[in-house]
């Protein structure tokens, strides 16, 4: 697909996109240390085991981090601002940062560490054709655990 | 120095040059933004210039460093072309702006030593601003092209640059207690040094506080005056080695250290352990050890400042204060070239002076250790350069020849 769209037959992440497609959010674990590995790698970054395979999270998380951009700096986003992009930490393993859309809220009532859920919308750009679905995140509407 | 220990990242394996290596010439392009010149035509005004602060000839120039990943690099050819001279010219890729306006006297060095140069010449040009005017690029291309980037960021939004750096500095603020008045005042000081500055694009153009607050954001919590300039420049930095440096007509500048540092999750700001620091964490205290000097022996500190909080950050990793606590230290006037604090960005930084990637920093402390700069820091003896791209910082120390 065309940038800004992501790459949907690239193995290193074609799982993340497929799954995506049917409403899963998956993550690439290492069989051996059960480590997260976020960026996908070939092999695991802690214990250089080579058997990574996708597995399902909770799609549960906190925001550790967000922007609110309120200035067109990329064409492709024409259309979409303001908007908020930001850093969700999975429930799994918080040293995972996974960087999304931030959807569904006043940024007004955006704080570090607010519980955060996954929902699956499609993503299109101005001026390219087609559109992808993908997790992004919002506050989560049902209580955390724990 | 900070009291952590941080495991997130590693320093460079370095050869210590200090004491051997010295900066004769600077030079620096005028600093536009359209200029209606090529990068090629902004080096050689730039490396003209300093080879007469230098008090040299074009054809005693026989080395020429520049970075392969920023830019444009100017040729041997186009050199002996413009200046009309035939000499053998060694060529270098490690050198440039960025982290490797510090680094590059360490390839020089071995040329010098080893006889393949003797007058090496540091270059950085660009004229980014002529080609967004021209629907070209600019700055963001690399990221924007990296693979995982372009799968896991891009279309999330999380892009270009000041993204990452507002999703940062909104951390820094949540960790520490950082208030925008401390982004501001970053911005501040690199604007009044710039409106006392004849080459600065902002000279015309002063900034309070007070203003400062009052302008939009563009991607909250970073407002436009947080963000670096775009514009078309260049400097050229001539390097030789200490003895020969005696010999010629300015006051020789001398490198006293030379580091780098690295962050472990390279150029992916997303993922770095402490999100909220720079490699400075790793290379300020070994060019500080190599110079013998601590952070507060410092008279002028300039910063790779794409960003306010990248400024922020790195006064805090190369321990100008405690991490977190930049704020405090920053706040006020206690950055200007005049007042008691640290003088900081004496020409206005890549915020307010230009946009050239940290050449212009370099040049404006050897104008500082030689008591010739606009905006002159008083008994200035040690200046420092923190460089930085993300996935690495560096750090040059240098001091006036004893």
């Amino acid at each position: 697909m065309a940038a800004p769209l992501p790459e949907l037959d690239w193995p290193l992440t074609r799982p993340f996109w497929d799954a995506a497609r049917k409403g899963r959010l998956v993550m690439p674990r290492c069989e051996d240390c059960a480590r997260h590995v976020w960026y996908p790698e070939e092999r695991c970054p802690d214990c250089r085991g080579e058997r990574i395979s996708w597995v399902d999270v909770s799609g549960r998380g906190r925001l550790f981090s967000w922007a609110e951009v309120k200035h067109l700096l990329h064409p492709p986003y024409e259309g979409q601002i303001p908007y908020v992009s930001g850093l969700v930490t999975l429930e799994e393993d918080p040293r995972i940062r996974y960087v999304t859309r931030i959807v569904d809220c006043d940024p007004a009532d955006l704080s570090i560490d607010l519980p955060m859920e996954v929902v699956f919308r499609t993503l299109t750009f101005r001026g390219v054709a087609g559109g992808v679905r993908a997790p992004v995140f919002r506050p989560a509407r049902t209580p955390a655990r724990s | 120095m900070t009291a952590r220990s941080p495991d997130w990242g590693f320093a460079g394996e370095l050869e210590d040059i200090s004491g051997q290596m010295a900066i004769v010439g600077v030079g620096d392009a005028i600093y536009q933004r359209a200029s209606g010149r090529n990068a090629t035509e902004i080096a050689l005004d730039a490396i003209e210039r300093a080879i007469a602060d230098a008090g040299l000839r074009p054809e005693q120039i026989d080395g020429l460093m520049q970075s392969p990943f920023m830019g444009d690099t100017l040729s041997a050819d186009a050199y002996r072309d413009h200046f009309g001279t035939k000499q053998e010219i060694w060529m270098s890729t490690e050198g440039g702006a960025m982290t490797w306006a510090a680094t590059a006297p360490i390839a020089a060095a071995r040329a010098i030593r080893e006889g393949r140069a003797r007058h090496v010449v540091n270059l950085f040009a660009v004229d980014w601003f002529s080609q967004k005017v021209a629907g070209g690029d600019g700055p963001g291309r690399y990221h924007r092209d990296e693979r995982m980037k372009a799968n896991f960021e891009v279309p999330f939004g999380w892009f270009p640059q000041p993204v990452y750096f507002a999703t940062i500095a909104r951390r820094h603020m949540w960790e520490y207690g950082t208030k925008a008045e401390d982004l501001g005042a970053i911005a501040v000081s690199c604007r009044e040094h710039a409106t006392r500055h004849p080459d600065a694009i902002t000279r015309d153009r002063p900034l309070t506080l007070e203003q400062y607050l009052a302008r939009p954001m563009m991607v909250d919590p970073l407002r436009m005056e947080d963000c670096c300039l775009i514009s078309d420049g260049g400097g050229a930095t001539i390097l030789t080695s200490v003895e020969r440096a005696r010999d010629l007509p300015k006051p020789p500048v001398v490198v006293a250290g030379v580091a780098e540092g690295y962050s472990g999750s390279g150029a992916y700001w997303s993922q770095q352990a402490d999100f909220t620091a720079t490699p400075q964490v790793f290379s300020a205290p070994l060019a500080f050890a190599q110079a013998g000097i601590t952070a507060q022996d410092v008279d002028v500190l300039t910063l790779y400042d794409p960003f306010s909080i990248v400024a922020l950050m790195q006064i805090e990793d190369m321990g100008f204060c405690a991490k977190g606590e930049a704020g405090p230290f920053v706040s006020g006037d206690r950055l200007r070239f005049d007042t008691p604090g640290l003088a900081y960005n004496t020409h206005g930084g890549l915020l307010s002076h230009a946009y050239v990637l940290g050449i212009a920093h370099v040049n404006e402390l050897v104008r500082q250790l030689r008591g010739e700069a606009a905006c002159q820091v008083a008994d200035c003896e040690i200046g420092v350069y923190g460089g930085y791209t993300g996935h690495m910082a560096s750090t040059l120390v240098l001091r006036r020849d004893r």
